[in-house]
C-alpha cells in the first residue's frame, strides 16, 4: 500500500515544461501534469507564456473554457478536439483533447504547439523527452530570398565506411551506419526545406579525405559537415560535441619559424581562413542541438585531420557517444535522429540567413 | 787381517767384472729377443704416434672451440654495466607522473608511480612512455589501446621527441574523437611533464612512419604541443 501510494506521488510530481524562445533562451517554466503520456498545463500557461493580459472563463457544468488572447475569443470543450477561434470562424482540432485534472481545466501541449503559430506569427516544436517547447519567429531563417538558399550547396559528410567502420556500440550498431542514415534523412529534410545537400558517400563504401573534398569541390560547395558517432574510455561520457580545424586547439601544431612553408603547413593555414565562419556554423549548429540535450552541446577546437584540405567553412560533428547506454539508445531511434536531422537544417537555415544578411549588408554599405 | 780380507774382496769383485766383460752373454740374449718380435713393436710405435697425433688433433680442436666462445663473449659484457650499471651506484627510484583517465571526472589525471630512470634521456623517455603503455591502477583507464608496444623514441636537436609505436595504436583504437583526443594528449601530457626542459614537441609513429591520424579525426602529421 505504501509502495503504491509512493508511486502515487511519483507520479503526481510532474515534470514542468520549459518554454524557451529561438536562441534556447527560457522564456518561462510551468508545472505539468502527465496523464497518459499526455502532458498538460493549466490555463495559467497562457498568461505566462502568449500573452499577460490574457482572460479566462471557465463553465463548470457545461465544461466550457473561454479564452480572450489578443483580442480573440477561442473556445474549446473539456474532452472534445475541436477549438474555434473568433473573429474568423476559424476552427482547430487539437491531436490531444482539453481535461479536466482536480476540477481544473487543463490544457494539452497540442493547443500550444497548433494555436500559438495561429495567434502569433511563430514555430513551434515539443521536444518531449524533455519537456522543452521552443517558440521561434516564423520564418526568421527562412526570410532569405528562395533564390539565395538555392544557390547554396551544403556539403554532408558521413564519415568512415567501407572496411574503416568508425566506433561500435555495444548492441554491435556501427558509426558508418548511423552516420549515413542521418546524412540521408538531413538530405531528405533539407530539400524541404530548399536547401540543396551533397553527400561525400551514399553507400557503405571507403572514401580517402581527397574523395570527400572532390565531391565538395564538383558541387561547389560553400560548407562542409562532417558527421561522426563519438567514443571515450569511460562509459559515463555523453551528449553532442562539435569539433574545429584549428592547428592552435588544446593540441596544437609548433608556430612555423621556417622562411618557406612546407605543402602540409600551407593546407593547415589556409583552413585557418575559415576558422570564424565555421565558428559561425557550429554555434548556430549548437544553438539547435542544445534543444534536444541536457547536456550542454560543446564546441571544441583541435588540428583535424577529417577537415583537413576542405577550403570552405567545415565542422565535425560528433552526434553522442556510442560507448554511453544513453546515447547509444538515442542514435539507435529513428524518432530521435529525425528530430536531429530537423535540429541540423534548422541550424542551416541559421547560418545560411546569417551569411546572406552579412553580404546584404556590404552591398548596402 | 782386516786389511787382508778387504784386500780378498777386491780381488774378486775384480775378477766378477772381468768375467762379466769376458762373457756378456745375457746381453746378447736379449738383444736377440728384440730381434725376433721386431714387426710387433713397429706396429705398436705407429699406432702410439697416431694416438698421440689423435690427441693432439682433439685438444686443439676443442682449445679452438673454446678460443671461438671467448671471441662472442666480449660482446656481452658491455651489455651488463649499461643495464646495472655497476661502475656508478644504481639510480634511486624517481617519481614519474602518468595522465590516466578519470573515469568518475573524465579528466586525464597524473598518477605517481616510482621508477629507477636511466640516466640518459632517450632510454629514460623509452622508459615513461612504456610504463604509460603498461600501467592501469584501478580506478583508472589506459588510454592507450592495450597491447600497444613502444618500438622505438628519438629525440632531435629541435627537441622533438619521436615516439614509435606498433600498428595496434591505430588497429586497436576504439575510435571517436574523444578517445583520439585522450590517446594523444595523455602522451603529450606524461612525456612533457617528466621532461620539461629537453621535450618540446612530440611526433606520433606508426612503425617507423610518419602518420596522418590514428583514429581518423586528429591531424598528427606534424609534431604537436600542448596549449601552454
Amino acid at each position: 500500500m505504501l509502495i503504491f501510494a509512493a508511486t502515487l506521488s511519483s507520479i503526481a510530481q510532474q515534470p514542468a515544461v520549459r518554454f524557451i524562445d529561438a536562441d534556447g533562451k527560457t522564456i518561462a517554466e510551468v508545472p505539468a501534469q502527465r496523464r497518459e503520456a499526455q502532458v498538460y498545463l493549466p490555463v495559467d500557461a497562457v498568461k505566462r507564456v502568449i500573452d499577460p493580459a490574457t482572460t479566462h472563463q471557465y463553465n463548470h457544468p457545461r465544461k466550457r473554457l473561454t479564452l480572450k488572447i489578443k483580442g480573440r475569443q477561442i473556445r474549446l470543450q473539456m474532452d472534445k478536439p475541436t477549438v474555434s477561434i473568433e473573429p474568423g470562424g476559424q476552427t482547430l482540432t487539437l491531436s490531444t483533447p482539453p481535461i479536466i485534472i482536480a476540477q481544473r481545466p487543463m490544457l494539452p501541449i497540442a493547443f500550444f504547439k497548433q494555436l500559438l503559430p495561429i495567434l502569433n506569427d511563430v514555430d513551434v516544436i515539443y521536444n518531449s523527452n524533455l519537456n522543452r517547447l521552443q517558440i521561434r519567429p516564423k520564418g526568421t531563417w527562412t526570410a532569405v530570398e528562395t533564390d539565395n538558399i538555392q544557390n547554396w550547396a551544403i556539403i554532408v559528410d558521413p564519415g568512415h565506411g567501407g572496411d574503416d567502420q568508425g566506433c561500435e556500440g555495444s548492441t554491435g550498431i556501427l558509426e558508418k551506419n548511423i552516420v549515413l542514415a542521418l546524412a540521408k534523412q538531413l538530405q531528405r529534410i533539407s530539400k524541404q526545406q530548399g536547401i540543396q545537400v551533397y553527400l561525400t558517400r551514399e553507400t557503405d563504401t571507403k572514401r580517402t579525405q581527397f574523395e570527400r573534398i572532390q565531391v565538395a569541390k564538383q558541387n561547389r560547395g560553400q560548407l562542409f559537415l562532417s558527421l561522426h558517432c563519438n567514443a571515450s574510455f569511460s562509459p559515463h561520457e555523453k551528449g553532442i560535441r562539435i569539433y574545429l580545424n584549428n592547428p592552435k586547439g588544446q593540441i596544437r601544431f609548433p608556430s612555423t619559424t621556417k622562411p618557406a612553408l612546407t605543402g602540409q603547413q600551407l593546407k593547415v593555414l589556409t583552413q585557418v581562413n575559415f576558422l570564424k565562419q565555421s565558428h559561425d556554423f557550429a554555434r548556430a549548429l549548437q544553438t539547435e542541438l542544445n534543444f534536444l540535450t541536457e547536456t550542454p552541446v560543446q564546441i571544441i577546437d583541435l588540428p583535424l585531420i577529417a577537415l583537413s584540405e576542405a577550403y570552405m567553412p567545415a565542422v565535425v560533428l560528433e552526434l553522442g557517444y556510442l560507448s554511453n547506454v544513453e546515447d547509444l539508445e538515442k542514435l539507435s531511434n529513428a524518432e530521435y535522429t529525425e528530430s536531429v536531422s530537423q535540429a541540423m537544417t534548422r541550424a542551416l537555415q541559421r547560418y545560411i540567413s546569417s551569411v546572406n544578411q552579412q553580404t546584404s549588408a556590404t552591398a548596402i554599405e | 787381517m782386516i786389511n787382508n780380507q778387504a784386500a780378498k774382496n777386491t780381488s774378486q769383485s775384480t775378477k766378477m767384472a772381468k768375467h762379466l766383460l769376458k762373457h756378456p752373454i745375457p746381453i746378447i740374449r736379449v738383444g736377440r729377443l728384440e730381434n725376433n718380435n721386431a714387426g710387433f713393436s713397429r706396429l705398436l710405435v705407429i699406432w702410439g704416434i697416431t694416438l698421440i697425433a689423435v690427441l693432439l688433433c682433439l685438444g686443439v680442436t676443442l682449445l679452438l672451440i673454446e678460443r671461438s666462445k671467448q671471441a662472442v663473449m666480449p660482446v656481452a659484457p658491455p651489455l651488463l654495466p649499461t643495464a646495472a650499471n655497476p661502475s656508478d651506484t644504481p639510480p634511486e627510484p624517481q617519481e614519474v607522473n602518468l595522465f590516466l583517465l578519470d573515469t568518475t571526472t573524465l579528466t586525464l589525471v597524473p598518477i605517481k608511480i616510482e621508477r629507477r630512470l636511466h640516466r640518459e634521456l632517450r632510454p629514460r623517455l623509452s622508459q615513461v612512455v612504456s610504463a604509460l603503455i603498461q600501467e592501469t591502477p584501478p580506478n583508472f583507464r589506459n588510454t592507450i589501446p592495450r597491447g600497444t608496444e613502444l618500438n622505438e623514441v628519438y629525440i632531435d636537436s629541435q627537441q622533438t621527441a619521436y615516439l614509435d609505436f606498433s600498428s595496434h595504436l591505430s588497429d586497436g583504437h576504439i575510435g571517436g574523437t574523444t578517445a583520439e583526443f585522450l590517446t594523444v594528449t595523455a602522451i603529450l601530457k606524461t612525456v612533457f611533464d617528466a621532461f620539461p626542459d629537453d621535450i618540446k614537441q612530440v611526433q606520433i609513429l606508426i612503425d617507423g612512419e610518419e602518420v596522418k591520424t590514428i583514429a581518423g579525426h586528429l591531424n598528427l602529421s606534424q609534431p604537436l604541443r600542448l596549449p601552454q
